[in-house]
């Protein structure tokens, strides 16, 4: 079962490069061949020279950054990219989500179904999409939505999953808040799931956890996607009987769900926390069978509707992953991401009350009809959201 | 001549044989023979048997009529298509038994026609295709009965969703397993060296043979279907030819009870008409010192005669192309145009321009109409005109 990455944008090529790298290093150890023929199979695919290219379709609007990421696969020796799987154009989006949505995607749709196209080809057997991106440019965001429209067009039946990277509050771009809400509102519909990372929460991480100094992009990046890594690297589900589960995407994604992870085997923390709808705890490396989960069964943090047998998922695999000897991962779908959505909202809400900006939008054809609805539509997932304890 | 009559007649049978095999394979039995299609055409049997069975279970399989009124006129095969054909609009005299001594099997045919007309054909396909493909899931789910005191609170509403969800995801899932298994059995299959005989597990074999043959059946149906479909038009021609029969039937009838009555039918007719558009100019005198709205707001109205002469000629032409069907015998010679007749094309044209001219004159007295009015409005003041 092959996972078909889509990269788009510059944020979403640099993840989705480090993605890869973590995703690679981790199969290499001889001693599972299960798990990392299994892991291969996922994201890579042999060459007749026995080298292994992702499968994954890179696109951006400048080739600076696809350029940049090619190149360091490639330096890894252990992957790369393929030759022509990338699509580039020179202009850039230029932070702008209509731009992207409305110009650019429908422009170079064609190039980029048949890339796509190209790469489904190459799988045995598909088991979905993972466009990648920011919601906070032009190209990441608009771009993004376009193609994740098409994906949905073009492959009814398949599970997308959009890896979205929320900029940061404080942020570059003074128009992410339009982006963003544009982004939500539409992939809302489209996406199967959307799996969070927010810069700010990895942030804390590189600091506090991590110790790090001078923090980059790429020491955010390589946490992302070690946290990516580790939700989608080979498990052992519950009705997999033993193997691992083909389906890298088996679980049952409702809507939003953020992950908050770390490093070495943690438990939920009460008091102060966040109603979740759904819960999927990974567990990985020594005594994986032996641990105590218990405490993420308590029903204080689920809904009365939903009880925690049918909201908690626990996948777990023997296999240390990227050299820790226990790691585990949480993906939650809860409330955790109320409170930066909201703020979000809020703020894009305010510049749009005084129409800041706004003409830049409607010169590509997102009317300010168009904004309402995204606003409305997010408002209403706030509430919903809001209202999960009951 | 006769060649391509005979011709024609084998692709008539042709084509009603495709008719007769569709039917069949959808289930439809006892099919009459394409025969006795031709025979009904020429005026059989009032009491022809196999075609009142026909139109019953026509009606009866495509639900028009209900399963409870089937039973109760179980015996009265002809109340039922009576019943059934009123159903689906087709009023013919016959149905309400006047004019009992002019019905054939021919009506019977039309009545048959009209059925396929509306689509009964396609309905019957539908519902034939859902029982014999298994692998179809039923497309209209039944209407779901609710009962009436259901509680919805949000929570329920809630879990609704997410067991929707939950299920879409698990069918995806299923899906995404079969097409790898179907993959490795693939490999499994085309790697074996040995092609032994597939191992028929008792049980499930039965159930494999009826597969296929459902399977067979409905590649039957389609295939009948496909074949009709290529030939439906010339047997549309084919039943105009019945329906101009009857026609004639009916005129042969009709004219040999009193030719009178119907060409004073005809006079009366005209008569009217003149009435109507004589009236008018009439009417017109009276609105005008009115200061009566609602008579003010009467339809715009022809204020002119009409040229009769055109109507006159057309009825005439009508008439005499009855007297003609009367009188085949005279050939060629009823060809020529009789003084004070129109041949059809000039009447058409006349008819045609009489049209226009009415349209005008409509409308000018429409803009007239609307001036009187105004100048009404103006005339009394203190109050205010409110258009609906």
């Amino acid at each position: 079962m092959s996972v078909v990455t889509v990269q788009l944008g510059q944020c979403g090529n640099q993840v989705g490069q480090e993605l890869f790298d973590v995703i690679s290093s981790d199969a290499q150890d001889g001693q599972r061949k299960t798990y990392s023929s299994v892991s291969r199979e996922r994201f890579f695919r042999q060459t007749s020279q026995g080298d292994f290219e992702a499968r994954a379709v890179l696109v951006d609007m400048e080739p600076k950054v696809i350029n940049h990421s090619m190149n360091r696969a490639a330096k890894s020796g252990r992957w790369r990219y393929a030759e022509a799987s990338h699509f580039s154009q020179k202009q850039g989006s230029g932070n702008n989500w209509a731009n992207g949505f409305r110009v650019l995607g429908p422009r170079h749709r064609d190039a980029v179904e048949e890339l796509v196209r190209r790469e489904v080809e190459h799988c045995d057997v598909l088991a979905g999409f993972i466009p990648m991106m920011s919601v906070a440019g032009g190209t990441g965001s608009g771009v993004g939505t376009f193609v994740t429209q098409c994906l949905r067009d073009v492959y009814p039946s398949s599970f997308v999953l959009n890896h979205l990277t929320w900029p940061y509050g404080t942020g570059e771009v003074i128009v992410q808040n339009y982006n963003s809400v544009l982004t939500l509102a539409h992939l809302y519909q489209l996406s199967d799931a959307l799996l969070v990372h927010e810069n700010d929460a990895v942030h804390r991480i590189c600091s506090q956890q991590l110790n790090l100094k001078q923090i980059s992009f790429g020491d955010l990046n390589r946490v992302i996607a070690h946290q990516l890594a580790g939700v989608l690297q080979p498990a052992l589900t519950p009705d997999s009987c033993g193997a691992y589960s083909g389906n890298p995407l088996g679980i049952d994604w409702q809507v939003r769900p953020p992950p908050a992870s770390a490093g070495r085997t943690s438990s939920l923390t009460a008091g102060g926390f966040n109603a979740s709808l759904a819960n999927l705890l990974i567990l990985r490396g020594k005594d994986v069978y032996s641990a105590e989960t218990g405490g993420f069964e308590d029903p204080a943090i689920y809904t009365s509707w939903l009880p925690p047998a049918e909201a908690l998922s626990l996948w777990k695999s023997p296999v240390p992953f990227d050299k820790y000897e226990k790691s585990a991962t949480l993906v939650s779908n809860s409330q955790a991401l109320l409170r930066p959505l909201d703020d979000m909202v809020r703020k894009a809400w305010n510049m749009f009350a005084s129409r800041a900006y706004i003409h830049q939008y409607v010169k590509f054809g997102i009317s300010e009809e168009d904004f309402l609805d995204s606003f409305t539509s997010l408002e209403q997932v706030i509430s919903s959201y809001a209202q999960l304890q009951c | 001549m006769q060649r391509s009559k005979a011709a024609a007649g084998v692709e008539v049978k042709r084509v009603i044989g495709a008719l007769c095999r569709l039917l069949a394979a959808l289930g439809l039995d006892p099919v009459p023979a394409p025969e006795a299609f031709r025979r009904a055409k020429f005026g059989g049997r009032p009491e022809g048997d196999p075609f009142w069975q026909l139109l019953s279970s026509i009606l009866h399989m495509s639900g028009i009529i209900s399963s409870e009124t089937s039973s109760q006129l179980r015996g009265e095969l002809r109340k039922l298509v009576a019943a059934g054909l009123w159903q689906s609009g087709y009023h013919a005299d016959w149905i309400y038994g006047a004019d009992a001594g002019s019905f054939c099997s021919r009506d019977l045919l039309l009545a048959l026609g009209w059925l396929l007309a509306k689509g009964v054909l396609e309905t019957l396909l539908a519902g034939r295709v859902e029982q014999l493909d298994q692998t179809l899931l039923s497309s209209a789910p039944e209407k779901p009965e609710f009962s009436a005191d259901l509680e919805l609170d949000a929570a329920s509403l809630r879990r609704l969703q997410w067991l929707m969800g939950h299920l879409r995801h698990r069918g995806r899932t299923l899906l995404s397993t079969i097409g790898a298994r179907t993959r490795a059995l693939h490999e499994v299959l085309s790697s074996s060296q040995v092609c032994s005989a597939a191992p028929s597990a008792g049980r499930s074999s039965a159930a494999l043979t009826e597969d296929c043959f459902s399977l067979q059946q409905l590649c039957e149906l389609l295939d009948a279907y496909v074949s009709w479909k290529q030939v439906e038009k010339v047997f549309w021609t084919w039943m105009d030819s019945v329906a101009d029969r009857r026609l004639c039937d009916l005129r042969d009838r009709t004219s040999s009870q009193g030719v009178s009555h119907s060409l004073g039918a005809c006079h009366q007719g005209k008569q009217r008409l003149e009435e109507m558009l004589r009236g008018p100019a009439q009417q017109q005198d009276v609105k005008s010192g009115d200061a009566d709205w609602a008579v003010a707001s009467l339809p715009p109205s022809l204020s002119s005669r009409l040229s009769a002469p055109s109507v006159h000629q057309m009825c005439r032409a009508r008439l005499q192309a009855e007297q003609r069907l009367r009188r085949p015998s005279e050939g060629p010679h009823g060809g020529a145009a009789a003084p004070g007749e129109l041949p059809a094309p000039q009447a058409a044209q006349l008819l045609l321009q009489a049209e226009t001219e009415l349209l005008q004159r409509r409308d000018r007295r429409r803009l007239a109409n609307r001036k009187q009015l105004q100048g009404l409005m103006g005339s009394l003041d203190q109050q205010v005109f409110i258009a609906l």
